[in-house]
């Protein structure tokens, strides 16, 4: 697998206020089958994507936090959640619906260095 | 330098689609290679044809004249499913087509540059 076909895919925004999360989590599994080492970061509001028990109904849209927990069926496995934006926002890995990894700034500075490309929503 | 681009936004609501163009003929003026733009989500409008700004310029058409000249430029058949987009309203040098022109531009690319809000 060479550094071009890595990809992160940086959500930064929260899950329902406008299109850009949904659609990094179709991109993700738009891209993931064609051979795409795909990791997932959130950081900033997009940590509220991972946030447990969502309920966009009243919306008439579909959960993101019953999306995101099915990419590993798909092969997506690297899932990483900067922590000081969870911590600013008085959440904790215990509130989300999936296992990801915590990162500080430094790390998500490496991934993102380590990528070939960047997607950012 | 192979540059592969990614248009995030559609014209004239913000600068990105302005920007996405101005710098990808910058890049091919510095003899640079774009390997093909991807118009996502709100991108794909940047191929509507019908588009006709009383006394400004036209993106769309500024779009279709750099395809014209060899550049690839897709837009996303999903995005364009959403914003009611056929073939038939897209400019003849903008084409639909799926993720999968988008990985392709990423594992060709040396760099790869998105322009969004």
């Amino acid at each position: 697998m060479t550094m071009r076909n890595q990809v992160a895919v940086l959500m930064r925004k929260a899950p329902y206020g406008s299109v850009y999360t949904a659609e990094g989590f179709r991109s993700i599994m738009g891209v993931g089958v064609f051979e795409m080492d795909v990791r997932v970061i959130f950081i900033d509001d997009g940590v509220y994507a991972l946030v447990k028990g969502q309920d966009p109904a009243g919306l008439d849209m579909k959960s993101l936090g019953d999306g995101f927990p099915m990419l590993p069926d798909f092969g997506i496995t690297k899932f990483y959640v900067h922590d000081h934006s969870l911590a600013e926002r008085g959440l904790t890995p215990d509130d989300l619906v999936m296992d990801v990894e915590e990162v500080d700034g430094n790390a998500v500075a490496r991934l993102l260095a380590e990528s070939g490309t960047v997607l950012p929503f | 330098m192979k540059i592969g681009v990614l248009v995030l936004e559609g014209p004239y609501q913000h600068q990105a689609a302005d920007s996405a163009y101005h710098f990808t003929k910058a890049a091919l003026a510095r003899g640079h290679e774009i390997v093909g733009i991807f118009l996502y989500t709100d991108g794909v409008n940047n191929g509507n044809r019908f588009i006709k700004p009383p006394g400004e310029r036209n993106i769309a058409q500024m779009w279709d004249e750099l395809g014209a000249q060899g550049i690839d430029i897709v837009a996303c058949t999903a995005c364009a499913k959403f914003r009611g987009f056929t073939r038939d309203l897209m400019v003849d040098h903008v084409q639909l087509s799926g993720l999968g022109s988008l990985a392709e531009y990423m594992q060709t690319a040396d760099r790869f540059v998105t322009f969004g809000d």
